[in-house]
């Protein structure tokens, strides 16, 4: 009796568990289309995820006959295997991680470039501490995370204050740890980007001791496709140009609504979004000689550092993306 | 551990069910330690020694579920890591049990695949992400896949190892009864391999959720895995201790189920002197 009891009960319980399971399929699985499909890798709050969240861009792109598929991804590195291996066909990241994989012989072309975010991006000291510039960083210890725009603007803000990079210990965490780390006062100092340093700056009493400015580091968004896939569509690329340009005009005029809906995506307070909001702009071009050389630099300081073993042309890998 | 689990069991069923108000010791000690560390984590939380930044209360946690629950994030993400974990468990529970059974019982499979297969285990899933990604792409595929590699090796151990434990005597003592190999697979080899084998899909069930979680970091906007990394980024504390507590009771769900299912079909073993079942 007890047996039968129990007989019964598991196999309500694995109903309900194989029910559950086929509604998550279902969720998964969305519908088929004859549309050709572009696939697009995105960070959380970035100008993709922005397009995404407005919805204008996938209908705009849907009218000319191509279906957008959106892809998140934890940081540029995973997003550049995904591009490598032709799961996603464009990716936008930050301004190192293509320069790393270009070095590693990665057939990767730059498609466009956004506009600058050097006022939120930078090196994080407390309040308290005494470190007031960049020559009190001797001797300390910094956060940053490897191989990406903070490993580049932490070098590029040594360089320019006359330093090297062996004048500080560099402790390389990721973002969610070096928050942690800096909190508790494990490192002095921190190298990163928005929103972090925001977060920072509003809840940890902590402040910029400088920011990517002066030409430290622009730390511009780029969109990066394959060679391949770049040439042989020179349309989507342009139309993909244009669109997002119009997303990134809405951005900067729309301020409350982007603040809501990018404050809803990072799960931050609307304080700490206002000031990264704020302190920015949005733009999407095609790539142009100043951006090209803002890459270049990257690729030869990394190179002088070691950090990448061939040198890189950046010029080289620019995507041609058609008249317009 | 399960045999005292059983033996319990049926102690139980043998006790007359008049004592209502009787205090079980039996069925209130699993619940002591839970309850006590949420209550002592409360009163540290109420009383103000754990900052809420830090460590929110059980509370605080609670609502957040609730919350989430009620915008249909949790639901959903359940639901998709649910169907992702139950994929993966298939294909790996099966692959894992046919190559321990092939194992088992021929020794040229045992010689061609073994050791190949020991070398594959203690790969760290993690390490494994980027090959995956270049295999099989950022969809399900990926996902499910690597699922299935962390629930394969737990199934092909204790299959392998179940088949190739069981009494010598018995199979000896089946083959002097003139059983012939499909019987004395099905009679004597399977069943007395059944309990390891069931071990080690109990084992695979816990396998499951903790490789899933690293699955869900791959190019993923959904799934619990996908929530608690994103509550991470951002040190959102209160999903972070959802997601966990969250796996802790999918986890015990699956134990219960495989528990049971244990029960239902090694019901032979406490059933004492009675034959064994087909």
């Amino acid at each position: 009796m007890k047996q039968r009891w129990r007989k019964f009960s598991l196999l309500a319980l694995l109903i309900v568990w194989i029910s559950v399971a086929y509604y998550g399929y279902q969720q998964v699985n969305g519908e088929s289309t004859t549309l050709t499909t572009i696939t697009l890798g995105y960070q959380k709050a970035d100008p993709f995820d922005i397009a995404r969240q407005r919805g204008v861009f996938a209908k705009k792109m849907k009218a000319k006959g191509y279906k957008i598929v959106w892809k998140q991804f934890q940081d540029g590195a995973a997003e550049l295997q995904a591009l490598k291996s032709g799961s996603i066909d464009y990716a936008r990241l930050g301004d190192t991680p293509g320069i790393v994989n270009l070095a590693a012989g990665a057939d990767f072309v730059y498609v466009a470039a956004g506009s600058t975010k050097s006022n939120g991006s930078g090196v994080l000291v407390k309040k308290t501490s005494s470190i007031k510039s960049i020559k009190d960083l001797k001797g300390k210890r910094v956060a940053y995370t490897k191989g990406t725009s903070s490993n580049y603007l932490l070098l590029s803000a040594l360089k320019k204050a006359g330093m090297k990079s062996s004048d500080i210990t560099w402790v390389n965490l990721d973002n969610s740890a070096a928050s942690v780390a800096f909190n508790k006062g494990k490192v002095d100092a921190w190298a990163t980007w928005d929103p972090m340093t925001s977060t920072a700056e509003l809840t940890q009493d902590a402040t910029l001791l400088v920011t990517g400015n002066n030409g430290i580091s622009n730390n511009r968004d780029y969109v990066l496709s394959t060679s391949t896939f770049a040439s042989n569509n020179k349309e989507v690329s342009s139309l993909l140009i244009e669109y997002l340009q119009d997303d990134m005009e809405w951005a900067n005029q729309y301020h409350a609504k982007l603040i809501k809906m990018l404050s809803k995506s990072l799960n931050l307070s609307t304080k700490v979004v206002t000031r990264m909001v704020e302190r920015r702009t949005y733009a999407m071009t095609a790539m142009n000689s100043t951006t090209i050389k803002e890459e270049q630099n990257v690729a030869d300081l990394f190179y002088e550092e070691g950090l990448i073993k061939k040198k890189v042309d950046v010029k080289s890998a620019v995507a041609d993306v058609g008249d317009k | 551990m399960d045999n005292t689990a059983t033996i319990k069991a049926t102690e139980a069923t043998l006790k007359p069910h008049h004592k209502y108000f009787s205090f079980n010791i039996h069925r209130v000690l699993p619940w002591v330690i839970p309850v006590l560390l949420i209550a002592a984590w409360q009163g540290a939380s109420s009383l103000g020694i754990l900052a809420s930044s830090t460590l929110p209360s059980p509370l605080a946690v609670l609502q957040d579920g609730i919350k989430l629950t009620q915008n249909g994030t949790l639901p959903k993400n359940i639901s998709i890591s649910l169907y992702r974990a139950t994929m993966g468990f298939l294909i790996g529970g099966s692959l894992g049990f046919i190559l321990g059974f092939l194992n088992g019982i021929s020794r040229f499979s045992r010689e061609l695949f073994d050791s190949s297969i020991q070398m594959f285990r203690n790969i760290p899933h993690l390490s494994l992400i980027p090959l995956v990604i270049i295999a099989l792409g950022i969809g399900e595929g990926a996902k499910i896949s690597l699922v299935a590699v962390g629930v394969l090796f737990p199934v092909y151990i204790n299959t392998y190892h179940g088949i190739r434990s069981v009494d010598p005597d018995l199979i000896e003592m089946g083959k002097s009864y003139g059983l012939n190999k499909r019987e004395l697979f099905s009679k004597i080899i399977f069943p007395g391999a059944l309990p390891t084998i069931l071990m080690g899909v109990r084992y695979a069930l816990g396998v499951m959720w903790t490789t899933l979680i690293v699955a869900e970091t791959i190019a993923s906007d959904s799934g619990i895995g996908y929530m608690s990394t994103n509550a991470e980024d951002f040190m959102d504390m209160e999903t972070i201790i959802c997601c966990i507590i969250i796996y802790a009771l999918l986890g015990k769900l699956s134990d219960v189920i495989a528990k049971n299912i244990e029960k239902i079909v090694l019901s032979w073993r406490d059933a004492k002197g009675v034959n064994v079942r087909d």
